[in-house]
């Protein structure tokens, strides 16, 4: 299990267009992964469930990684937070 | 309506949102009404349902994906890529496991199921506290209703036969994508403005729309005749045969002259002798940029900014608006694009406003932006940053809304020259020497004219407000809706006035209302003197049709006549007979001199 802390850079958080990009990006990896807020957590491969966490700029998540490829699912969803999804930051 | 004797044919007059004319059976599509009963499934059943349920997520998964191709084909990725969000949604765990295990476990109808699963995911969204989630709940009701239809009727919409014209209390855009794919003739809906996107995809894709205020779906049987013309904005249910036969010529000549005018699209907007006018497009969407060039738009007259703040339930920041405004100046390339300031208050309202008792008389437009320096100061920015992706000699136009003091416009000035004193100080690359204009909307500027062509760099009229506020009727009041004449002796003589005393200054003026998109009035408008009209791009060919049948000399003597005649019936009379002599064709297909 890994766990990593990030950030939602872009300004306009996490709207359709980030949450489709997790999730496809999140659905290339075996591996099982949850995004926690606040004590609420929710599937990371649902657009519905990142969807619902309704992370403004600047919000901080907490990933959960569990699974046979758990490292490299780690490394390329932080890379996709930190790039703000390619919207202006 | 249903006084008429039955087999009379009812006329209803509406807003057209998309020009052409069709006449076909009427299809109703009931889209937001697919509801779902509780229903207990026998134990035997489940594995049925599952599959039914599967099936009906098939067929939305293959309607999403045309729809995503039409939708980036036409308007770009940013839309494209609400439409892909949603075909993620159907097979998503929080969606698809959610209903199969409600099915599964307990024995619920698919139609229940989905209910269910989206009702609550819906509310939780809509209870955000977030405008940008709250804006996604619309997205979960698309894929709900869409599922539903698939589900209880999967049948509707291949039951759609061509030719049909689809009558809705509304339509979503990816409706009218799906629609036109279908070959469906036009649309007869109960809401939707001008400006809304199902308009903007109507408009893209041809198919003839009208939107009418009285609750038409409610009224008309499956299968009645239809004919309607997106141009006049007219209705007709169970048309007689003369009617029936009048709008059949009123298409052919419609088809005709269209099929003529977009090839005439490269052509200058010039009257037969050669008299320039700037035919122009308004603009209110970002998607509509892409347009501007397949229409012939000599650049953008009128960019109304509202729309970018409405979508996203908060004041979009600076480098939000930066991007979009440099996207759209070079989108429109090589012509200029004249950005109106903010325009909120009467019926568009952000957050932060109060109701007022009167709000097309209260706390709007520039009194707004001068009360608040938190909107004002971050578009000024954006605008003069942007100019610089505009080519050098066609920068952005300012155009100032709902003015109505000199000082109004002083402080304008002295706020962008703050504006452009703080970037120069910053070192950030701007452009400061941009043209700034006034709506003249309010009968105040029409009236003092002279003075405010001393302070303005060029005049836009704005025809529907000026006509609301001059002859004191609010046009969506039924009752006094008749009394709304844009052509009222008054009110022309109000636009004459601004026109005379904006030349006498040397400072060009445009006319960005609806009747400037009214092919009858071109010569009107050209013969008092206006610059440039601007239009809803899709109007714009045939304006300049008309534009290329007649002299500036014809149109001046016809403004004369115009302006003498005192009884408006009498100035309805006198420019459908000048459109009936130099473009008889055209007068016919938009049913100019036709009966009644």
């Amino acid at each position: 299990m890994i766990v990593r802390e990030v950030t939602i850079r872009n300004r306009a958080g996490l709207h359709t267009r980030p949450a489709s990009m997790i999730v496809r990006e999140a659905s290339r990896f075996e591996s099982e992964f949850f995004i926690r807020l606040d004590g609420y957590e929710i599937n990371g491969k649902s657009i519905i469930g990142v969807m619902t966490l309704a992370a403004d700029q600047g919000t901080t998540l907490e990933l959960h990684f569990d699974g046979p490829d758990e490292a490299a699912a780690a490394d390329a969803l932080e890379a996709v937070f930190e790039n703000g999804f390619g919207e202006p930051v | 309506m249903g006084a008429e004797p039955p087999g009379g044919e009812r006329r209803v007059k509406g807003i057209g949102l998309s020009p052409g004319v069709a006449i076909g059976p009427a299809y109703l599509f009931a889209a937001g009404a697919w509801q779902a009963e509780r229903e207990d499934l026998c134990p035997e059943d489940v594995a049925a349902e599952l599959e039914r349920f599967e099936t009906a997520v098939a067929r939305s998964e293959r309607e999403l994906a045309r729809v995503a191709t039409v939708a980036q084909e036409k308007l770009g990725p940013d839309s494209a890529a609400i439409f892909d969000a949603q075909a993620l949604m159907l097979r998503d765990s929080a969606f698809y496991a959610a209903v199969t295990d409600h099915i599964a476990r307990e024995h619920a109808g698919a139609g229940w199921a989905v209910q269910t699963v989206l009702d609550d995911v819906r509310a939780r969204l809509e209870a955000s506290a977030s405008a940008m989630l709250r804006e996604r709940a619309a997205d979960i009701a698309d894929i709900q209703n869409r599922v539903l239809r698939n589900l209880q009727q999967g049948r509707a919409l291949s039951r759609i036969d061509r030719d049909h014209i689809v009558v809705a209390e509304s339509l979503s855009a990816a409706d009218v994508l799906l629609f036109s794919r279908r070959g469906v003739l036009g649309c007869v809906l109960d809401s939707g403005g001008p400006t809304s996107h199902v308009a903007i995809m109507a408009r893209a894709l041809g198919v003839p729309a009208v939107v009418s205020p009285h609750g038409l779906a409610d009224h008309i049987a499956p299968g009645a005749t239809i004919a309607l013309d997106g141009f006049a904005g007219e209705v007709v249910v169970d048309p007689s045969p003369a009617t029936l036969a009048a709008y059949r010529r009123r298409a052919e000549r419609f088809a005709r002259i269209t099929a003529a005018a977009a090839g005439h699209a490269d052509e200058p907007g010039v009257t037969a002798d050669g008299h320039p006018v700037g035919l122009q497009a308004n603009v209110e969407l970002r998607e509509e940029f892409a347009l501007l060039h397949e229409y012939g738009a000599a650049g953008v007259g009128l960019f109304r900014t509202e729309m970018l703040f409405l979508t996203h339930g908060r004041a979009l920041d600076e480098d939000q608006q930066f991007a979009i405004y440099r996207d759209a100046l070079r989108a429109s390339a090589p012509h200029a694009v004249t950005v109106r300031l903010l325009d909120l208050g009467g019926d568009k309202v952000l957050p932060f406003a109060h109701r007022e008792a009167n709000p097309f008389l209260g706390w709007r437009g520039l009194r707004i932006l001068l009360d608040k320096p938190d909107l004002l100061r971050p578009q000024l920015r954006a605008i003069l940053r942007a100019a610089v992706h505009a080519p050098a000699d066609a920068p952005p136009r300012l155009l100032l809304p709902m003015v109505t003091a000199l000082g109004e416009v002083a402080a304008v000035r002295a706020a962008l020259a703050d504006v452009a004193g703080a970037l120069r100080a910053e070192g950030v690359e701007h452009r400061a020497d941009l043209a700034v204009g006034i709506m003249v909307e309010v009968p105040a500027v029409a009236i003092q004219a002279e003075r405010f062509a001393a302070v303005a760099d060029f005049f836009s009229i704005g025809t529907n407000d000026l006509t609301q506020f001059t002859l004191a009727v609010d046009r969506g009041n039924d009752r006094v809706a008749p009394l709304f004449r844009e052509l009222h002796p008054a009110v022309l003589d109000l636009v004459a006035r601004a026109i005379r005393a904006a030349h006498a200054r040397g400072i060009p003026v445009s006319v960005c209302g609806e009747i400037a998109s009214d092919p009858r009035v071109t010569p009107l408008l050209v013969g008092l003197g206006v610059d440039s009209l601007s239009m809803s791009p899709a109007y714009l060919s045939i304006v300049k049709q008309v534009l290329r049948t007649f002299t500036l000399a014809e149109a001046r003597a016809l403004a004369e006549a115009v302006r003498a005649e005192p009884d408006p019936a009498q100035v309805d009379r006198l420019l459908a007979s000048f459109l009936s002599t130099h473009s008889g064709d055209l007068a016919s297909a938009l049913g100019v001199g036709d009966i009644p």
